[in-house]
């Protein structure tokens, strides 16, 4: 019989009040583990997609930092004559200019994302690895190669038509073999048919592949100086401002699921305050045999601390199961795994169940370790 | 020895001052002393302030030459665990524990190690006849078998001071008998202050002290001071 033991003792002597409170961390905990998974989630396939992209610099017009992905055909043909004339000066290898356009909502299964990509520039340029499982890897100029999942999921064969807009159809001439990327939900097609869809000339941004040898953030600070409104980033650029952006967003989602916390931490501070008004006596006893004042205080804290803590693990075994199925589902729809549990958000998860528990036990703690004697044995 | 000096203990009652106890002066020797008195004379404070559960207004109490009422909290309750033993009127056993646990509770207190603790508890049990009871929580057991645990609780570590308080107030007859032999024979080598109305159970101690309106009204010695 240690101090834990009179804790577990005193727990399990009130079991459907300790099991009700348990719950309510375990249902806080779960959901700001999951909240904060998706956060997790999407750092980690963002950055594996990242650090598979092959060019070191993206071009895209001064105010759309970021992935470049979907941003309004900004940069005009005249910009890109420059960029290509500094580029040349600057030895870079090759310039890749490139166009975004999506079709459909927001059910995967109804979207198309579409990349356009000028004539002989096939989708390993940019997307290093990705091989075709069927037909041609870089398209012609009626064709269109699509990605091993959009393929699978609209039932899309070689031949078949791809209908962009009333003016511009499209045919399958190449299938890409799944690579667990990004590419796997593009469809590749050649810039200026995208460009007839949307009825510009402009280009959505422009991909910069470098000479062995070069520096990065040295050829796009030189790119940007060459042609004023553009912004030349460097994949780690995008990683920061990706990695700013989550941050936001963790904030956020850790903001929401703080709603969940309190209540949890309530429910606690309620069954330890509960617990020491009707264990005054026996509190009082205890300092009448000599206990001392830190004795009822740790007693008290570590009940707070052992329902936040068993709760909290528990929520986080239920948030890690919830997240694995939800990345069963959008595996299967988009071949992300869009929630991560990873080791640093279990341990976040179990300090913030361990501080509720602190902060829920610290008031009733002190109030316990402060009752006199007398008035705790009804000796008045 | 523990010593009580002009011990003085003064309440206030809204607008009244209440004086539970007042002057009360007395050294008690080894063995027992019963103290009696009506309602309101000063018993229960007069426990308080031995036991150094409450502070008096004016006076002292000393343990040996140590002034207990100018310890603090915390080192009150410690000599309260390594020099004195209680046993309440209502039993006051922890409901969660065992018989055993509710003995070793002291030695936990005291840091003594597990193993050394359920020896001593068990050997207490025995000796207030309830080592088959030992595993039993207290809503199992009767009331003479709580105080009885109790005792064993108060002698854990083996204080040579035991305060005892209507030990057998809440106890039918066969309970009481058993309870006050154990509770004298556990006595004799120690100081027993035995609080209580029951004129009984006072004409067994050595001394009885009559408390009136919280003063020492008289001391009536039956048996020699060892």
């Amino acid at each position: 019989m240690e101090i834990f033991h009179l804790v577990l003792r005193n727990l399990l002597a009130r079991p459907v009040r300790s099991l009700l409170t348990l719950l309510g961390v375990l249902i806080a905990t779960s959901s700001m583990v999951l909240f904060l998974s998706f956060g997790e989630g999407l750092r980690r396939s963002l950055f594996q997609e990242l650090s598979r992209v092959g060019p070191a610099i993206q071009v895209v017009p001064e105010g759309t930092e970021g992935l470049g992905f979907g941003t309004y055909p900004e940069i005009t043909p005249a910009q890109l004559q420059a960029l290509e004339e500094a580029g040349q000066a600057l030895g870079v290898r090759a310039l890749v200019p490139t166009l975004f356009l999506s079709r459909g909502g927001f059910d995967p299964q109804t979207s198309f994302f579409f990349q356009g990509l000028p004539r002989g520039v096939g989708p390993d340029l940019l997307y290093p690895g990705v091989r075709a499982k069927e037909g041609r890897l870089v398209p012609t100029a009626e064709g269109a190669v699509v990605g091993g999942k959009v393929a699978k999921r609209s039932q899309l064969a070689l031949e078949s038509p791809l209908r962009l807009s009333p003016q511009v159809t499209l045919r399958v001439e190449g299938i890409l073999e799944e690579s667990g990327g990004l590419a796997d939900n593009l469809i590749f097609v050649p810039l200026e048919a995208l460009q007839r869809v949307l009825g510009t000339q402009n280009f959505s941004a422009v991909l910069v592949a470098l000479s062995p040898g070069q520096k990065a953030e040295e050829v796009a600070r030189n790119l940007e100086k060459a042609v004023p409104g553009l912004k030349a980033q460097t994949t780690g650029d995008v990683m920061r401002f990706a990695e700013r952006a989550l941050r936001i967003s963790d904030l956020v989602r850790f903001g929401i699921s703080l709603v969940a916390l309190i209540v949890g931490g309530l429910l606690v501070a309620n069954t330890v305050m509960m617990s020491v008004y009707e264990r005054t006596r026996e509190f009082g006893v205890m300092r009448a045999l000599g206990a001392r004042r830190g004795f009822i205080f740790r007693l008290v804290v570590l009940e707070a601390l052992f329902l936040a803590l068993l709760g909290g693990t528990l929520g986080l075994a239920l948030g890690g199961m919830v997240s694995y199925a939800i990345n069963l589902y959008t595996f299967a729809q988009v071949g992300l795994a869009l929630s991560a549990v990873t080791p640093r958000l279990a341990l976040f998860s179990l300090l913030v169940a361990l501080s509720l528990g602190l902060f829920a036990g610290l008031l009733p703690a002190y109030n316990a370790s402060r009752i006199p004697v007398v008035e705790a044995l009804g000796r008045v | 020895m523990l010593r009580a000096e002009n011990l003085t203990k003064r309440y206030r009652q809204g607008e009244k001052e209440v004086v539970a106890l007042a002057g009360f002066t007395y050294a008690f020797p080894l063995g027992a002393t019963a103290v009696v008195g009506p309602s309101g004379s000063g018993k229960t404070t007069l426990l308080n302030l031995l036991a150094g559960f409450d502070l008096p207004t004016e006076g002292g109490v000393f343990l040996e030459e140590t002034p207990l009422h100018r310890l603090p909290e915390d080192a009150r309750a410690e000599v309260r665990l390594k020099r004195m033993g209680f046993v309440f009127q209502q039993w006051n056993l922890i409901p969660t524990l065992t018989a055993w646990e509710n003995v070793a509770f002291p030695l936990l207190l005291a840091g003594i190690p597990p193993k050394a603790r359920r020896e001593r508890a068990l050997e207490l049990l025995e000796r207030v006849g309830l080592e088959a009871r030992a595993s039993h929580l207290p809503s199992r057991l009767s009331g003479g078998e709580q105080q009885r645990v109790a005792l064993a609780r108060a002698l854990a570590l083996d204080p040579p001071i035991l305060f005892a308080d209507e030990p057998t107030g809440n106890l039918d007859a066969d309970s009481r008998e058993q309870v006050a032999s154990l509770l004298f024979e556990a006595g004799r080598e120690r100081t027993l202050i035995l609080v209580t109305h029951d004129l009984e159970l006072a004409a067994r101690a050595e001394r009885i002290l009559h408390l009136k309106g919280g003063r020492l009204a008289r001391e009536e010695v039956l048996r020699p001071t060892r």
